[in-house]
């Protein structure tokens, strides 16, 4: 008897318990449903028309999802990424009250946390997006038409900086002649990647940085050959490569910011698996199945072998190791390296003295380098929401403002920030300082206000680059004065310096999918990955490369390549 | 009537689980519809295009799906035939010890690793089979040179079942534990007045003892031959290995969250769950009919 009562009371106890937490749910979703009231009630609030910086009478409410990186940790104590210096101040300015929906590390697991937003038609109002989803969502039909809005509210800047990319922004974001999103408008530099090498290291051993290929060859066997970080062991690696799920080589889709990657090698053959170019008759063709990609494959091939690229290759965890442990002489990456890996490079060791170059050179004496997408990723705003107009005012406003932040936080936390500039700042910038610093300018003389940046690092400049002001080896720096500065200052005067000299610019004649990639191209990307790493690392012959070429071509890549040519008329 | 009374509240206890498995388990299932669909979110599943077979027959064309297939089988088969073998071994070694201490601590010990998720394991497998690591260094003091693990396809599938094994048959040796105490001891006396020696009395008492556990859990394993273990291969693999590593779910992860492509993806994991269905129905009849296991 006393069993069952025992029993009976604990089945009642699960019943009571599973009600509690019921209860507990319908609690947690009330605030969401009322703050979508409040929202409501607000539309038909009127406000004065099209000032780009007007602020709302009454406090509107944003909701995005944030893409954050979990490793920072500048945030001071109390601020969050959804409460910041960024959110105040558009709180401040705007009256715009920005609410994070959800929130995930960028990079993959945002992307997928976006794709599930797509595809579950559960969307914050406003997001960042990438070109590919930005399709699936005008296809699905749920995003807001931004045309006119756009036309009265985004300022004079913003304009500008789409005016300069000769209408390719503009084509990325619109479709049947509607404009469904602003596009991030990058620096071009962003997509030249350059030989970044240990000058230091060079110096040891006597060499120079090589211009071609069969020079590197050499240096890079030296640097692993003849112990240039001097610890009697055979431990330093020639060339860096990807870590596991990095690109060996940017392509169409992702045509900016590789690092690691060996897009130059392959620019030395000319090369440029993974861009669509054009052929004698004018036909579009994919590089990656053209026999200079072979060719460049022969030789890295050989390289690995000799073991002169890194044995981990495509499979290293992280590959900032060995940048950042001084074991690696040679990698590829765009014009930013100053942020990072090598502020902990020099962290561990002052004297690594890390120099860009546009190197190597093809047979003629030339660089060749692939040219990324002005836009790559996209603010969207989904349809229906009340204040479409408040999301160009809050890119606006950081456009206007940027310039002023306090960077210590990294600007990443302003809501639903894209990158907005000329799309020559980078180089520009560089050679603005350069002339300052040697006095044949004057800071007075540079004054258009759209290299918003510009004022203040021509500032800063000193404060972290000491004399003789134009030799730019790691020893005349001063990094300790004030990272954040020097992070910026070394990468422009060192990382975007080079681009300054005429090089060979290739486009891909596409940056976005056709019809028949939406359902073939990963599996087409994902045999070309699969061949192209194993030719590189030896695990399958050289000629696999051909029997790659005719898969391609009838696993849907004729179909594509006849799709592109048709986009491209 | 009073039998009635007394099974009642067993339901109500029943009743959260039942609720969760309805919302988690069963509810989502309408969501294959998306199989037949060119399925747009923003119409959602009521209003997207019915394309049929479609979605099957662009599957079926891809020279992909069988190696996926294949790779799956060829995974899971030898992971369920590890996870059947090596416990049992296990379980008879450590139950012929007669130190009962050292027995319970090696027990505890061996099946710790079961409560570490994949997510750490893998990173720390990497590390152990990396270029520089202790395997490497290992074989370098026998003159081998070293090996470039996760590059290499043709060990991949090993290196995948071996660690399974070595994650999962502390747990798994509890239940062939479990059904050696069942052996009534008098049988091993009996063994040795009749001069068996140990081989022998495991050989003729305890292997037959276990007869029925092992068929059972061979049998109920079958519905496990499409699961090749997402999580473990997901935090191991790299291009290099998808030859022999690429597995069905890993499959349906990069098509359906990464690509967008859903109703193909749903298509892939439908197939899957139907094979799977099938070999569920098939082991239960098997294992009611040779280890009298019923669920019903």
């Amino acid at each position: 008897m006393i069993k069952k009562k025992i029993s009976i009371a604990m089945a009642l106890m699960l019943v009571v318990l599973s009600a509690c937490s019921q209860s507990e749910g319908n609690k947690v979703n009330t605030p969401s449903s009322s703050t979508e009231e409040e929202t409501t009630h607000q539309t038909d609030e009127s406000e004065q028309p099209s000032d780009p910086f007007g602020k709302y009478s009454e406090t509107i409410t944003l909701t995005y999802g944030k893409a954050v990186d979990p490793s920072d940790k500048s945030l001071p104590a109390g601020d969050t990424p959804e409460k910041n210096q960024y959110s105040r101040h558009i709180l401040d300015n705007l009256n715009v009250d920005t609410k994070v929906i959800w929130q995930a590390a960028s990079g993959t697991n945002y992307d997928q946390k976006v794709n599930l937003a797509i595809s579950s038609s559960d969307l914050p109002d406003a997001l960042v997006v990438k070109d590919t989803q930005l399709r699936k969502m005008v296809k699905s039909g749920q995003l807001e038409d931004l045309t006119d809005i756009f036309d009265k509210y985004a300022s004079p800047a913003m304009k500008n900086f789409m005016a300069k990319t000769n209408g390719q922004s503009d084509k990325s974001v619109t479709f049947d002649g509607k404009m469904y999103a602003i596009p991030s408008i990058q620096v071009q530099s962003d997509g030249v990647h350059e030989m970044w090498i240990r000058k230091d290291w060079l110096d040891k051993l006597g060499l120079t940085p090589p211009k071609t290929i069969e020079e590197l060859e050499k240096v890079a066997a030296a640097f692993v050959e003849q112990d240039p970080d001097g610890n009697g062991k055979k431990d330093t690696i020639g060339i860096a490569g990807q870590q596991n799920g990095g690109r060996l080589y940017t392509n169409f889709l992702e045509s900016t910011n590789n690092t690691f990657g060996l897009d130059p090698i392959f620019g030395a053959f000319k090369s440029y698996p993974g861009f669509w170019l054009e052929n004698e008759s004018g036909d579009p063709v994919y590089g990656s199945i053209l026999p200079e990609t072979k060719e460049a494959l022969g030789k890295l091939r050989d390289l690995y072998a000799k073991g002169l690229i890194d044995k981990e290759i495509g499979i290293r965890k992280s590959a900032y190791e060995p940048v950042t442990g001084g074991k690696a002489g040679i990698f590829f990456a765009p014009w930013w390296m100053g942020y990072g890996p090598l502020p902990d490079a020099i962290k561990n060791d002052p004297s690594a003295n890390w120099q860009a170059y546009l190197l190597p050179l093809d047979a003629d004496g030339q660089f060749n380098s692939r040219m990324g997408a002005p836009s790559t990723s996209f603010v969207v705003v989904r349809k229906g929401y009340e204040h479409p107009e408040a999301v160009i005012k809050m890119l606006n406003l950081l456009v206007r403002d940027e310039a002023k932040f306090d960077i210590s936080v990294p600007v990443g936390y302003y809501p639903l920030r894209v990158p907005m500039s000329y799309t020559d700042e980078s180089e520009y910038s560089a050679k603005a300082l350069k002339e300052v610093l040697a006095g044949t300018k004057k800071p007075e003389d540079f004054t258009d206000p759209g290299y918003k940046l510009l004022a203040a690092d021509i500032q800063n400049v000193k404060k972290v680059k000491k004399e003789p002001y134009d030799n730019m080896d790691i020893q005349h720096w001063d990094p300790q004065a004030d990272t954040g500065t020097w992070s910026r200052i070394y990468s422009l005067l060192v990382g975007s310096s080079p681009l300054e000299q005429n090089y060979n610019k290739v486009y891909s004649v596409l940056y976005s999918q056709t019809k028949t990639m939406e359902s073939r191209w990963s599996n087409l990307k994902k045999l070309e990955d699969e061949t192209f790493m194993k030719i590189i690392m030896g695990a399958a012959p050289l000629d696999q490369f051909d029997k790659f070429v005719s898969d391609w071509k009838k696993q849907g890549g004729d179909k594509i390549t006849e799709e592109v040519k048709a986009y491209n008329q | 009537m009073r039998n009635t009374g007394f099974t009642k509240h067993y339901y109500i206890m029943l009743l959260p689980g039942f609720i969760w498995l309805l919302l988690i388990n069963i509810i989502p299932m309408f969501g294959i519809v998306i199989a037949f669909e060119d399925f747009n979110p923003g119409k959602g599943f009521f209003h997207s295009e019915w394309i049929g077979l479609e979605n099957f027959e662009y599957m079926f064309s891809l020279n992909d799906t069988a190696v996926i297939f294949s790779n799956t089988l060829t995974i899971a088969v030898m992971k369920i035939a590890g996870n059947l073998i090596v416990p049992l071994i296990f379980a008879i070694m450590l139950n012929e010890l007669r130190f009962a201490v050292m027995k319970r601590w090696i027990q505890t010990v061996v099946y710790l690793p079961h409560f570490l998720s994949w997510v750490i394991l893998s990173g720390i497998l990497l590390d152990i089979f990396s270029y520089t690591g202790p395997v490497n260094t290992l074989l370098k003091l026998f003159d081998i040179d070293p090996v470039l693990f996760f590059a290499r396809a043709d060990l991949f599938p090993f290196i995948v079942v071996g660690s399974d094994v070595w994650k999962e048959f502390g747990f798994n040796t509890i239940i062939y534990l479990a059904a050696l105490t069942g052996i009534n001891p008098s049988l091993y006396e009996a063994a040795s007045i009749d001069g068996a020696a140990r081989l022998r009395r495991i050989w003729h008492v305890t292997l037959p003892g276990l007869r029925t556990t092992i068929v059972l859990l061979a049998v109920l394993s079958l519905g496990n031959v499409l699961n090749a273990g997402f999580d473990q291969i997901f935090n191991l693999y790299n291009p290099m290995l998808y030859s022999t590593g690429d597995i069905i779910d890993t499959w349906v992860y990069r098509e359906g969250l990464l690509n967008m492509q859903y109703g193909l993806a749903t298509a892939v994991g439908l197939l899957k769950s139907v094979i799977s269905f099938v070999l569920i129905v098939v082991s239960y009849a098997l294992a009611s009919k040779f280890a009298n296991y019923r669920i019903f």
